[in-house]
């Protein structure tokens, strides 16, 4: 053997363990996955699976939970993203204009991402709860109006937009801190030696250098927003009346519950060609901008 | 823009503040008997009690928190280990050996990365029964070296560092093997801890695969084993919430102590949750 088949023999060795699981684990999970759309596969009689081309795909667009599902997703996503773009922004901007204490406030807003899903949903579902919740008891306290929180379908699903604001919205605002602190000094001192107003400098120069970052947390955040699920399962269960199950649960629930396989893959596979758009999206602006 | 100003200074505490309160409530209210919980005179506890963490404690059967502590360990920890031995070889091959076709091998993994976690969970379910190795850890654990993400981290590093040490001991007769473990690996520190961390929480926090792959309760991880608890004590708040901080509190003292390092490389890498 020459050297160069030997060095590749090496480097495929290397590369052996990581490419038998990404094998079984992803390629292999992905076929099947297309497979299991065309067909009716049914766990408990699996005599009975057969193949059914596109019905999968056309029963999910006729099924009155799917549309359910498919709307509770995109309004999950229409309250949560401008509120990510807004608070996070407002943060970020709060966290950089700090004279001091600028880390301990940068940890404190970030603190709470450290809470897994389920651990962060009990303790809002205390919170929002009707009779004996924080946020009621407090309101009855100071004489707001009791609010259903979680038991009425127009407050559901604020409610679990806030709790997973005040979840996630740490990661936002310190890449955005970030981003303004890679702002060169010299830039904002320019303009300022121009006679640039403070107002003339945030929207003709800060904004313009942040543009590419707003868009990269616009499209992960779309992109997180239409996976939303266990902040719903906990706080909800996804009522009332199916007004905060996502098209997430919503396949967990047919593949799990339901045993209904084959239908749940196509709904994988439907909620998969949502996100694709928006990440077909970011990455032409990617390739376009660099 | 303007200038650091006192006044943003002390909103921005406020803020600060704001977000850790309903945290500090919380271990406030797990220290508050039942009763207390429902008839709350003030936030702080008028009869301190640890009776909902004793009780938490020894609720063993329908909820063994310690059982759960140590499979979420056990999780996280192999997970963790898997992932960084795998992802940094594979990344040595792809950037170090340089081997033929590893440009087809990173488009195919940077590719695979944007397909959704979810589209994965029926056919793994399926893959996982077929190995006989649902509900066990390893159902967990698996899966979890396949994805993308570590192998692109690592490789994008090492792509930084000068390839001219691992020249230098080529030339001296070492072989791949000694390049990797003794150079390769000692110069990659910071980017294989930032992997480390951000594996270890994915791992420790993750909800629904367990949900999906775990099927006894004494198999469970922390997040769906107090899922069940709630579930099961709804009403009893300050029991939940003490079990909650139990099952979080590991990751608290893993971010105090490398706050720095997660807050840093998360806004290096723009990763998130």
């Amino acid at each position: 053997m020459t050297y160069i088949q030997k060095r590749n023999v090496t480097g495929w060795l290397f590369l052996a363990p990581f490419m038998c699981s990404f094998f079984l684990f992803v390629f292999v999970p992905v076929c099947i996955s297309l497979w299991l759309s065309f067909v009716q596969l049914d766990l408990t009689n699996a005599a009975q699976s057969k193949v059914v081309g596109f019905q999968n795909f056309s029963d999910a667009l006729k099924d009155d939970l799917f549309w359910k599902a498919t709307h509770a997703t995109l309004n999950y996503a229409v309250l949560m993203v401008p509120a990510v773009l807004l608070i996070g922004t407002a943060l970020g901007f709060g966290l950089y204009g700090m004279s001091r204490g600028r880390d301990l406030v940068r940890g404190l807003i970030y603190l709470p991402g450290m809470l897994n899903v389920a651990a962060a949903g009990i303790l809002w579902q205390w919170f929002f709860n009707n009779e004996f919740g924080l946020i009621n008891f407090t309101a009855k306290r100071i004489g707001l109006p009791v609010l259903p929180w979680l038991s009425d379908k127009a407050y559901a699903m604020p409610s679990v937009v806030i709790m997973s604001l005040w979840w996630t919205i740490g990661a936002t605002s310190i890449i955005i801190l970030t981003a303004l602190q890679q702002i060169p000094q010299m830039f904002l001192e320019a303009a300022a030696l121009d006679g640039a107003s403070q107002r003339q400098t945030t929207f003709k120069i800060v904004f313009p250098i942040l543009r590419p970052v707003l868009f990269f947390v616009f499209i992960t955040t779309t992109i997180g927003a239409f996976q939303m699920f266990g902040q719903a399962m906990i706080l909800t269960g996804g009522g009332p009346e199916f007004s905060t199950r996502g098209l997430v649960q919503f396949m967990f629930e047919t593949a799990f519950n339901g045993f209904r396989f084959g239908y749940g893959a196509a709904i994988s596979w439907l909620l998969f060609g949502m996100i694709a758009v928006f990440a077909v999206i970011q990455s032409i602006v990617v390739r376009r901008d660099s | 823009m303007k200038k650091p100003s006192r006044i943003v200074t002390t909103f921005m505490l406020f803020i600060g503040l704001m977000f850790l309160m309903p945290m500090i409530i919380m271990v406030l209210t797990s220290f508050k008997s039942e009763k207390e919980v429902m008839e709350p005179s003030s936030v702080i506890p008028q009869h301190f009690t640890l009776a909902n963490y004793s009780q938490a404690i020894h609720s063993a059967a329908e909820a063994p928190i310690m059982m759960w502590s140590l499979n979420s360990f056990f999780v996280s920890c192999a997970t963790t280990l898997l992932v960084l031995v795998i992802g940094s070889m594979a990344a040595f091959a792809l950037t170090r050996i340089r081997i033929k076709g590893a440009e087809i091998v990173m488009n195919l993994l940077v590719g695979t990365m944007m397909v959704p976690s979810q589209l994965f969970l029926i056919p793994l379910y399926v893959i996982l029964s077929r190995l006989h190795v649902l509900d066990t850890p390893w159902a967990l654990i698996l899966p979890a070296t396949a994805g993308g993400f570590g192998v692109f981290m690592v490789s994008q590093f090492m792509r930084s560092l000068p390839p001219s040490l691992e020249e230098a001991a080529l030339i001296d007769g070492c072989s791949f093997w000694q390049v990797y473990w003794q150079i390769t690996m000692p110069l990659c520190g910071p980017s294989l801890a930032t992997l480390g961390v951000f594996t270890f929480i994915a791992s420790w926090n993750d909800y629904i695969t367990p949900l999906v792959f775990m099927e006894k309760i004494t198999n469970y991880t922390l997040p769906v084993g107090i899922a069940l608890f709630q579930s099961s004590y709804s009403t009893q708040f300050g029991l939940t919430l003490s079990t909650s901080l139990l099952a979080t509190l590991p990751l608290l003292i893993v971010f105090l102590v490398f706050q720095k390092q997660i807050i840093e490389s998360m806004s290096s890498t723009g990763l998130k949750d």
